[in-house]
């Protein structure tokens, strides 16, 4: 049965990475892409980690993908003409991507794992559980992360004012 | 050794890797290829997701709790950063419209 | 106050003044400089005096200048018989010397006056450090600063082009001289490990105690040494060959010419070899070398000043035939006879040219005698003076010159069972008779007669007080001084013998009386030729081919001029043109071209097109992949 959930979702992922990729419309692009988001939460939620999942779907396919669709509303949906002036980018492109998969299946097929910790399997992944490790080993990165959004804000409201003088 | 037992069933590991690179890939083709700017961040934001997965694959493998709570950090990041190239983005986009980003190529040596 | 420190005064005194002087004379009032610069010479000679008459000896070290594993140099300055005769020449001399020149140098600016007592207080110093110096490596540095020093003062009135000329001739033949100086010092440190005179001497006399090596008779290695030290005793003396800068050097102030190229400089020669007697008294080839060089550059010397017009150039050549005199002395082992020598002829030469300064000055720097004439009855005292310091060089009883001579030409003519030394008496005997005829032609020239119708001032002035007192002192020195050393004459008193003895060798032979009856022939003769000078004027030209000869002082100038100066500018003219641009100046400029040329190529990697910088990142992670992969499996 899990089994299943598995094939379903990594197939729906798939199948929205290459409508990514392959879609002309930008629009497209984007809805593709949150259905990549739902398949991974999908697959977080089948390797224990409920807070990631809820994460997933609250944050990325609720905020950020959101926000992509307002950006491409407001820029209006370009679409891609002609074919590009780098003559032999796609060709190279194709090969060192190639051989990055190929790589990675080489490292992913020998890798050897250490013994697992042994962990409470109930309680694993829940937000209880997330919390004590959030505020106690991972608080450093915590606050840093949290100023960086603040950053990010500021950045972005500053990027994007209105400018009354000539650029 | 990389088998999972999740929901009665025997899962392996290494499936969610395989995916994971995959995703990846496309993402990097995506952003190699596509030459709207848009499309390129989405890419990004793919082989980010991609990379989360690896993550939390390896949390539940090893019954770590770092690699979710990195999934988390990252996935702050990856808004972060999606917020900032998008504003930047539509700055660009007041000025001229681009279509292209190989018109973008005035920081050339 | 200790020998040791008043030792280091007399050295500080000077540097000192020359400090103080280059810091704040310029800027303030010229009485500043008047009391400064004549000052601290004075200081330095009392407290030499002092250390005169507390018989101060010994080696003092004030501390180690390097240190490099077992070698070590340290600051020590040797005070002993022979530093203190010299020093005291040096100093009072030069005192009387820089003092006359707070008058001679009245004309000059501020800047330049001060200038002026700043370099003579250098070169007192960098001579005070030549004799006081007791190792190698100080006596070389004395040495280079003297050289300095007197470019620095030939070249003076840099304004005028035959000064720099002379200045710089001056100072590349002294650094000839001094490339002498440091190959004999390596050689004797390669062959002693010492560079303190205490230990290379200590070779010299096999004593084991603090020597490692042990000199014999006739061993060339230090032959050479003594050869190359005699190469920068030349040169410095200004003996053949290297003699061709000393008549041009008066192109200098004639203080200069008093102090530098009379009294104390060109003496550093003199003093070398005798304070280099161990070496050369077990080195004889070099020691005989020594002899005929100062013999044949007496002659020659002598030769040329009968046709010289310029009254500077008269002394100058006198002064370089005097020297010869000394070497020789010092050549045949009469180490005292030699300092004696030196002794006198600062005395005499000084007053000589101090007069002549007095005359130069009144004269508005008028330098020829065929424009003098007729001095006796304006400028009294100064001739008085001017005939006193040419009768002792002549060396006419009872001038002091007439004992040092003597008890040279005595000392070689008596030199027992060496036929070499008499033929070197001949050659001194012959100078003798020449120094007689061009001093005689060089003071009725300039004194007597009538005076020349070409002068260029009718009434010259008497010379101020400041002028006057230092020649007035030299030449009661020159009258008297005699008269501490009477052994020309086989009786009574030798201060300086015995003064310096216990330093250097005695003279190991007495005078016969034979030699003392030649002497006094000598002088006689001289004398003669003195007076003979009188009624050969004006000059007339009898052999014009020796004339001609004479005046171009032999062609030496010529020949080097030819064999060494057009070579060499030649050489450095290719180097510049073909050399230094092409590949020096090319080598450099390449290097920025490929630098340039270079950056241009990579800068094309920046093309400016994002996606080609993503397409560099993936096949970078291509390659680490492949990197860890490999590392993974091995």
């Amino acid at each position: 049965m899990a089994i299943a959930v598995f094939v379903i979702a990594a197939a729906m992922a798939v199948l929205g990475g290459i409508g990514v990729v392959t879609f002309h419309q930008p629009i497209r692009s984007v809805l593709s892409l949150v259905v990549v988001m739902l398949a991974l939460s999908v697959l977080y939620l089948l390797l224990s980690a409920q807070f990631v999942f809820a994460v997933q779907i609250i944050v990325y396919a609720g905020a950020v993908m959101v926000l992509f669709l307002f950006v491409i509303t407001l820029l209006g949906p370009a679409r891609e003409l002609g074919r590009g002036r780098l003559r032999f980018q796609s060709w190279l492109s194709a090969l060192f991507v190639l051989a990055l998969l190929g790589l990675m299946w080489a490292m992913l097929q020998g890798v050897q794992y250490r013994q697992p910790d042994k962990a409470d399997l109930s309680i694993f992944g829940t937000v209880q559980w997330i919390a004590v490790y959030l505020f106690t080993n991972f608080l450093y990165p915590f606050e840093l992360t949290s100023i960086l959004l603040l950053v990010a804000a500021v950045g972005a409201i500053y990027l994007s004012r209105k400018r009354i003088d000539d650029l | 050794m990389s088998s999972l037992s999740i929901g009665g069933s025997q899962l392996d590991t290494s499936w969610f890797l395989l995916l994971s690179a995959v995703l990846f890939v496309l993402g990097a083709i995506g952003v190699l290829v596509r030459r709207n700017p848009l499309v390129i961040l989405i890419s990004i934001e793919l082989m980010l997701n991609a990379a989360n997965l690896t993550l939390v694959a390896f949390s539940r493998q090893l019954q770590n709790y770092e690699g979710q709570l990195f999934a988390l950090m990252s996935m702050t990041v990856a808004a972060a950063e999606a917020v900032v190239g998008l504003a930047i983005l539509v700055d660009i986009f007041r000025t001229r419209d681009v279509e292209d980003i190989d018109d973008l190529s005035e920081l050339k040596g | 106050m200790s020998n040791q420190a008043l030792a280091l005064l007399v050295l500080l005194f000077p540097i000192a003044g020359a400090l103080l002087l280059a810091g704040r004379g310029w800027r303030l009032p010229r009485v500043f400089t008047v009391i400064v610069g004549p000052g601290v010479v004075w200081a330095s000679f009392i407290c030499t005096l002092a250390l005169f008459f507390a018989s101060a000896a010994g080696d003092f070290t004030y501390w180690t200048w390097i240190k490099s594993g077992a070698f070590a140099v340290p600051f020590n300055l040797l005070i002993d018989n022979l530093s203190i005769f010299m020093c005291l020449v040096i100093t009072g001399v030069g005192g009387l010397i820089v003092t006359y020149s707070v008058g001679y140098m009245e004309h000059e600016d501020n800047p330049s006056y001060a200038r002026f007592f700043t370099y003579m207080d250098i070169f007192i110093f960098s001579m005070l450090l030549l004799v006081l110096a007791g190792n190698f490596l100080f006596l070389i540095v004395g040495w280079a600063l003297v050289g300095l020093s007197s470019y620095l003062l030939i070249g003076f009135w840099y304004q005028r082009p035959s000064a720099v000329v002379a200045a710089r001739k001056a100072f590349v033949m002294n650094v000839i001289g001094d490339v002498g100086m440091i190959l004999g010092t390596f050689v004797l440190f390669v062959s002693t490990r010492a560079v303190t005179y205490r230990k290379v001497f200590d070779a010299m006399s096999c004593s084991h105690a603090t020597s490692t090596y042990c000199f014999t008779f006739d061993s060339p290695t230090l032959e050479l040494a003594a050869f190359l030290l005699l190469v920068g005793a030349i040169a410095k003396s200004a003996q053949l060959p290297l003699h061709t800068w000393l008549p041009d050097a008066m192109e200098g102030p004639t203080p200069v010419s008093a102090l530098i190229h009379a009294a104390t400089m060109v003496t550093a020669g003199v003093y070398l070899v005798a304070r280099m007697h161990p070496i050369y008294d077990v080195a004889t080839y070099a020691h005989g070398a020594v002899a005929i060089v100062g013999a044949v550059t007496a002659l020659f010397a002598a030769t040329i000043a009968i046709v010289q017009v310029d009254v500077k150039r008269v002394l100058a050549y006198s002064t370089m035939s005097q020297i010869g005199y000394m070497f020789l002395a010092v050549g045949i082992g009469a180490y005292s006879a030699g300092m004696f020598h030196l002794l006198s002829h600062a005395f005499f030469k000084a007053l000589l040219f101090l007069a002549a300064g007095n005359v130069i000055h009144a004269m508005h720097d008028e330098q020829d005698m065929r424009k003098y004439g007729g001095l006796w009855n304006q400028m009294r005292p100064t001739s008085v003076t001017f005939l006193v310091g040419s009768l002792s060089l002549v060396g006419v009883i009872p001038f002091v010159g007439f004992f040092s001579k003597e008890q040279i030409l005595g000392a070689a003519f008596s030199r027992p069972g060496d036929n070499a030394a008499l033929i070197l008496w001949g050659i001194g005997f012959v100078t003798a008779l020449i120094t007689g005829f061009y001093t005689g032609r060089m003071w009725w020239l300039s004194f007597w007669g009538k005076p020349s119708p070409e002068r260029p001032v009718d009434q010259p002035h008497a010379p101020r007080l400041v002028m006057m007192v230092p020649v007035a002192i030299l030449a009661v020195l020159a009258l008297v001084g005699g008269f501490i050393q009477t052994r020309a004459l086989g009786v009574g008193p030798s201060v300086v013998s015995d003064f310096l003895d216990n330093v250097v060798t005695p003279q190991g032979w007495e005078e016969n009386g034979a030699a003392i009856g030649v002497g006094i022939a000598t002088m006689v003769l001289g004398a003669g030729l003195f007076w003979w000078a009188r009624s050969l004027r004006p000059w007339s030209a009898r052999f014009p081919w020796a004339q001609r000869l004479l005046e171009h002082k032999y062609y030496f100038d010529e020949i080097y001029d030819a064999f060494f100066v057009r070579p060499l500018d030649w050489l450095a003219g290719f180097a510049v043109r073909d050399i230094e641009g092409p590949v020096i100046d090319g080598v450099v400029v390449e290097t920025g071209v490929v630098a340039r040329a270079g950056a241009g190529s990579l800068s094309l990697t920046q093309s400016g097109y994002f996606r080609n910088y993503v397409l560099v990142f993936v096949g970078g992670a291509v390659v680490a992949a492949v990197i860890l992969l490999v590392r993974a499996s091995s």
